[in-house]
């Protein structure tokens, strides 16, 4: 398919022999995640310094113990947890799993935290943003080192719309790629404007045997054809 | 066969899978029926099919709404499959007992040339600055050559620290934040080839040696070397250990042998993890001691000194005996 080579899609493949496929996120959702989980552990700090400047030498130390703990532990706790993600990358819809498509080990989760020291060089994550677009994967030092990746969770596809369309019979027979590019416009339907339908509509007219028109009948039948293929007839 | 009768035909099957999985998976009103218990042989029969259909579906080029359900399934399920579970006491003991000492002597090589790299330094400014204290100026400020001076003078309410109105807990989140810090910087110094290591070893190592040098040439020896005697059991081991794992990773950047360098970094991280979470450990250890034990000043130094010595003794011994039979 060349939307290999066009697309950053990794394949993982299962045991099963069926390639699970992986979208690797880029500089820009991994910066929001990292400002997000940031501020948050600032916040966290203030708080938690302001609540325990009262106590003295003790309060001192667990501030202390907490600082180095958000520092180097925030990520790895949170990436081993069910969901895999920090409130940061949970937000923007990332997750971090291995190659694999598996949730992440805790060894590869350490690696890649405390790997952050060499991503940071040689200034404010200078490496990790070079690695990052240079890569098609994405990957930062760590991430490389540790074999793992930082995906988008998928959202789900809607199903498609097409219930008051009545079905039409195809002009001529098309080949399963075919089928699938039309009903594919059916399904992309209800987020397009009624002028640029019809005309990527008029561009698929042949199937419905109205080659050379255009306009929302032409539509109409075109999105049957949709509704005849996908089995409704 | 027409997408949609694919669907109707399967629906069934994807349906059940999907709820076994939410259920296991604590998701989205999964939680009600959690109870009762979810056969694992079904949700791996159910998976293999999916997979299946999966491949048919893909195949077929059926309408993507159909084949990102399907491929949402199997992706939760393959998690839930082969997932690895790490965690729980049985697991920490394992890597008490047998592989953390082990993951040690296995990197016997990088440890040797992490302990030289820290120690060499270490010697030969401390012998440096012995012979010419004025030297130490050339390392840190007059300033705080005298702070030093006043934090080991024998006079000093406790040892090793400038404010005396501080408590050993503030000193123990510290030291664990500055220490833990300094092995980390170690560890990912290997990145760079082992350059960045074997440079954090080297200094922190000259830096010591140069402030050892000052002290004992300023005649304050006893209370300087009574101080660290028993937290550097821990402490020094723990910094040549995650130079060891550092110098293991950029080796195998640099000589990857019959592996590409990505897999040959890789397979040399998973190995040294387990170094790092000993390190963790005992630089835990060594910020306890450090903060309670050696600095309190009315304990004698030949205690400290005996004690320094039983540590020094169970350190090399659980590196060298530790779990070598298990191995």
């Amino acid at each position: 398919m060349p939307r290999g080579v066009l697309d950053t899609v990794v394949a993982a493949e299962t045991p099963e022999g069926v390639l699970l496929e992986l979208r690797p996120a880029g500089l820009g959702a991994r910066f929001y995640a990292f400002a997000m989980d940031w501020v948050i552990r600032l916040a966290i700090i203030y708080a938690v310094g302001v609540a325990t400047s009262v106590m003295g030498g003790i309060g001192l130390a667990f501030w202390l113990i907490l600082l180095f703990a958000l520092e180097w532990f925030y990520p790895v706790a949170f990436e081993l947890s069910p969901s895999g993600s920090t409130p940061g990358k949970k937000t923007f819809g990332l997750k971090v799993v291995m190659d694999s498509g598996l949730p992440v080990t805790p060894a590869a989760s350490v690696t890649r935290n405390l790997l952050r020291v060499a991503d940071f060089l040689p200034f404010a994550y200078g490496f990790a943003i070079v690695s990052m677009l240079v890569r098609p994967d994405c990957k930062r030092l760590g991430d490389i080192a540790a074999a793992t990746m930082v995906v988008h969770v998928p959202r789900a596809v809607p199903r498609i719309a097409l219930d008051e369309v009545a079905s039409v019979v195809p002009a001529r027979l098309l080949a399963p790629e075919d089928q699938a590019a039309v009903i594919a416009l059916a399904a992309r339907a209800p987020r397009l404007t009624g002028e640029r339908l019809d005309e990527l509509a008029a561009l698929a007219a042949e199937v419905s045997g109205d080659a050379g028109r255009s306009g929302p009948a032409v539509t109409r039948r075109v999105l049957g054809v949709a509704q005849w293929f996908l089995g409704r007839r | 066969m027409t997408p949609l009768s694919f669907e109707q035909m399967y629906e069934d099957e994807w349906t059940e899978l999907e709820t076994a999985l939410d259920r296991v998976l604590g998701r989205k009103g999964g939680k009600a029926a959690a109870r009762s218990p979810v056969s694992g042989a079904r949700i791996a029969a159910l998976y293999r099919r999916a997979c299946e259909h999966l491949a048919l579906a893909r195949a077929r080029a059926y309408p993507a709404y159909m084949v990102d359900r399907l491929e949402r399934i199997t992706a939760d399920a393959h998690q839930l499959i082969y997932q690895r579970r790490e965690f729980g006491l049985a697991r920490v003991k394992q890597l008490i007992a047998v592989d953390f000492p082990s993951a040690v002597r296995t990197h016997a090589p990088y440890v040797a040339v992490a302990a030289a790299t820290l120690l060499l330094p270490t010697v030969i400014i401390a012998v440096l600055v012995y012979k010419r204290p004025e030297l130490i100026l050339s390392v840190v400020s007059s300033e705080t050559a005298t702070s030093f001076e006043h934090m080991y003078s024998p006079t000093a309410d406790s040892i090793g620290r400038t404010r005396t109105a501080t408590t050993d807990w503030m000193m123990f989140g510290f030291y664990i934040r500055n220490n833990v810090g300094v092995a980390f910087q170690c560890f990912a110094g290997g990145l760079f080839a082992g350059l960045g290591t074997l440079f954090f070893l080297a200094y922190n190592g000259a830096f010591s040696g140069a402030l050892a040098g000052y002290l004992t040439a300023r005649g304050l020896s006893t209370t300087f070397y009574s101080f660290i005697a028993t937290h550097s059991a821990f402490e020094l081991t723990a910094i040549v250990l995650s130079g060891a794992a550092g110098l293991r990773i950029g080796h195998a950047l640099m000589a990857p042998g019959r592996q590409t360098r990505v897999q040959a970094l890789v397979q040399a991280t998973r190995d040294s993890a387990v170094l790092l979470y000993g390190v963790t450990a005992m630089l835990f250890v060594a910020a306890a001691i450090e903060a309670f034990w050696s600095s309190a000043n009315w304990i004698p130094p030949a205690v400290k000194y005996s004690v320094a010595g039983v540590c020094w003794t169970a350190v090399f011994g659980y590196f060298t005996v530790q779990g070598r039979r298990a191995g």
